[in-house]
Formats: structure tokens, sequence, C-alpha cells
């Protein structure tokens, strides 16, 4: 109880019972394994409606599809990467689309969750992308590529005593934590943003003396909502373009 | 003491249990197995069918557009040459057809003159011609007069001077005189 709120712990607002399979168990289905399951369905039916009528001038579903992936081929592969990052297209495009349909859940009705408020999705796509880029590195530069992740050719050698450290922290350490808990706490704060307007609503609406604050406090719902949409998209566009910031810099030993 | 003993040792397992249980409960923060599992299958579906079967044909429709573009604005070039060249073939059959113009104009000029000038000298020999056709008819017509008028002017003064001496003069003897006269009065 916050200020006369029934407030719902966090627990309510996150955790899920499984929809089969026993709780705690490593195959339980619950509602973030559904909206999951969502995002590459909606994702295959969007590029096979795409894909259907193929025309010259593309029009509808085509044009959906076509403007993302050449938004993520121009603005986010050639920028980064140059026309050698063009193989990694296909993963990039995945980890945008799987993060964006995972978020945009946080304002659809009766799901009103986003699958990247929790922190197993984050997570396993940071892990992934950082395996992803060790292994471009290793590919491209061979095991020099430690060498010169953690000890970047031109630096002064006294410096090395700072930088290899530094640098083996930032490489391999912090870049896929901080890729994970940035779009984790950014979807966990706008669900439960949401979620506080949403309550304060409820309760404006039957609290008989205050319902004079409830226009304010739902257009505030309405408004955030709207700015919920616009950050999940730009933190499927952050997530993607820093992997692919980082597998850019596993290509080559001077990044 | 033992008293003291025994609520110092309940503190110690309550506190252990409270320290148990918050270890076991359930941190809402932290990532769950079941979670990170069908993210990782259903991810790694995903990434499969982009890369062998979504994104394909996307990637052969930008292909295909552009290579379209490419050989529109291929063709589009080849007919701007074609006319460029046409355009200078034009021009140059132009520039021909103009020199030839006045090449057949300068030609025309030159014949035109020299027929011109053929025509004026034949033009000008006929009055030649003519103008001393007529000199010789003036100068005859001239000679005739002069020879009537000595012979009227001779026929008059032999005759005033006969009628004046009453004597029969010699006509012939005064024709010289007579023409010495008009030939006089001419210069004069």
């Amino acid at each position: 109880m916050i200020f006369g709120l029934e407030f719902p712990p966090i627990e309510n607002l996150v955790e899920w019972p499984n929809w089969f399979g026993p709780e705690g168990s490593w195959y339980g289905f619950n509602k973030i394994a559904f909206i999951s399951l969502v995002a590459i369905v909606a994702t295959s039916v969007l590029f096979i409606l795409g894909n259907r009528k193929r025309s010259m001038v593309p029009k509808g579903a085509q044009n959906l599809v076509e403007s993302s992936v050449a938004f993520i081929r121009d603005g986010i592969v050639l920028e980064t990467m140059g026309p050698d990052g063009m193989r990694y297209l296909p993963y990039l495009v995945s980890l945008f689309f799987f993060i964006l349909v995972g978020n945009i859940f946080e304002v659809i009705p009766f799901f009103h969750m986003p699958a990247n408020a929790r922190m197993a999705g984050p997570a396993v796509l940071a892990l992934i992308t950082w395996a992803y880029y060790i292994a471009v590195g290793l590919k491209h530069q061979g095991p020099k590529y430690f060498i010169n992740a953690i000890a970047p050719p031109g630096v002064p050698k006294a410096l090395y005593i700072l930088v290899v450290p530094i640098e083996f922290l930032s490489t391999f350490i912090v870049r896929p934590f901080s890729l994970a808990v940035r779009l984790f706490a950014n979807m966990l704060a706008g669900h439960i943003l949401l979620v506080t307007f949403s309550v304060l609503c409820i309760t404006l609406f039957t609290a008989s003396l205050l319902a004079l604050v409830l226009p304010l406090s739902f257009f505030m719902l309405v408004a955030l909502t709207g700015f919920e949409v616009m950050v999940a998209f730009l933190q499927a566009y952050i997530f993607t373009i820093l992997a692919a910031v980082y597998i850019g810099s596993s290509m080559h030993a001077e990044h | 003491m033992l008293a003291l003993v025994n609520v110092f040792a309940e503190t110690a397992v309550n506190d252990v249990n409270q320290a148990v249980a918050e270890a076991t409960a359930k941190n809402p923060i932290l990532p769950v197995v079941n979670e990170m599992f069908w993210t990782l299958v259903f991810f790694a579906i995903l990434w499969a069918l982009m890369k062998f079967v979504l994104l394909p044909p996307v990637m052969r429709t930008f292909k295909e557009r552009a290579d379209k573009v490419r050989d529109d604005q291929q063709a589009a070039e080849a007919a701007d040459t074609a006319r460029v060249d046409r355009l200078a073939q034009y021009e140059a059959g132009l520039a021909g057809a103009r020199s030839e113009a006045v090449k057949l104009i300068e030609q025309a000029r030159a014949e035109g003159d020299a027929e011109r000038r053929v025509q004026v000298g034949a033009a000008e020999a006929d009055v030649a011609s003519l103008r001393t056709e007529a000199a010789a008819e003036i100068a005859g017509a001239k000679d005739r007069a002069r020879g009537e008028l000595t012979s009227s002017i001779t026929d008059i003064a032999v005759g005033a001077a006969e009628a004046v001496v009453q004597k029969s003069i010699d006509r012939s003897a005064q024709v010289s005189v007579v023409e010495d006269y008009v030939a006089q009065a001419g210069k004069n």
C-alpha cells in the first residue's frame, strides 16, 4: 500500500505461471515463452506476406518488409561494418525483429507484457551476440583476436598495464552485461510505469473525490503507451546496432 | 545465563532461517532457465528461418531491382548516347547541306555574273556597233547636207553675183570658194 494505492508486488508484474510443464522445470512454457513464439510466427508471417507477390514497386507488406530490411542493411550493417558485414545481415535482422516483437507486446491488449522485461530473453540474446562476435573475431583474425582485442596495437607499452585489464573487462565482460541490462532495464521500467499509471487510473476511478485527477492520469497513461512504442523500437535498434558494432570490431584488428 | 544463550541461539537460528529463505526465494530480476531455454530455441529457429527462407527472397528482390535500375540506367545512357550521335549526324548533315547550299549559291552567283558579263558585253558591242553605224549615218548625212548646202549656197551666190554684175559667172570656179567658206563656218 503506497499513498493509499494497492500497488501489486513486482513478482505479480513480471512472473508468469507455466502453461505447461511443472514450475521450476527447464522446459516450462509460460507467457514469456509464448511471446517469443509469437515473435517468430509474426515475423515469419510478415516476411511470407511480403515475399508472396514480389514486384519492382513494393506495396503493403512487401513495402514494410523491404523498408525494415533496408533500414537494417543501410542504417546498421553498411554504416558499422561496411559491405563485408552483409553476411551478418540475417542475424541482425532476426535480432531486430525478435526484440521488436517481444517489446511491442508491452502495449498489446490482453498481453501487456514485454518479453524483454524478463532478464532471460536479453541475457540469452546478449550471450549469443557475445559468442557470435568472439567467433567472428576468431574466424577473421585467428587466435590473435584475443590479443588484439585486449591489447590494441599502437598503444604505448607502459599503458598496457592499464589498457589490458580495461579492454578485457570492456570487451568480454561489460559488453554482454550492458547489452542485456540496457534492454531489460528499459523494458522493465516502461512496464512498471504503465502498470503504475494503470493502477492509478483504476484507483482514481473508484475514489470519488480524486476522480477529478483521473483525466490527467489517463492522459499520462495514453501518452506513456505511445512513448513505450517508441522505446520498444528504439531498444531493438540500439541492441541491433551495438551487436553490429561489436561484430564489426571483431572483423578487423585495427578497430 | 542459560536463558541468554537460548535467546542468542534462537536469534541465530532465526537469522540463518531468514538468510536461507531469502537465498532460496526467487528473485524476479534474475533470469530463469525455462525462459532462457525457450528464448534460445525460438531465436535459433527465427535465425535459421531468416537465413535460409525469409530473407533470401527479399535480397533477391533488392538485387533484381538494383539490376533493373542499372539496366534501365544503362539503356537510358545508351539511348542518350544514340540521341547525341544522331544529333551530331543531323548537325553534320545540316552543316554539309548548308555548305553545299552556299557552294551552289556561290556557283549560281558566279554563273550569273559570268552570264551577266557576257550579256553586258554583247549589249555593249551592239551599242558600239549601233553607235558606229549611227555615227557613219550622221557623217554621211552631214556630208550630204554639206554638199547640198554648198550647192545651194553656190547657186544662190552665183545667181546673186550674176544679178549684180549682169553677166554670167563660171559656177565651177565659185564652188571651191563656197566650199572653203562652209568649211570655215562649220569650224566656227
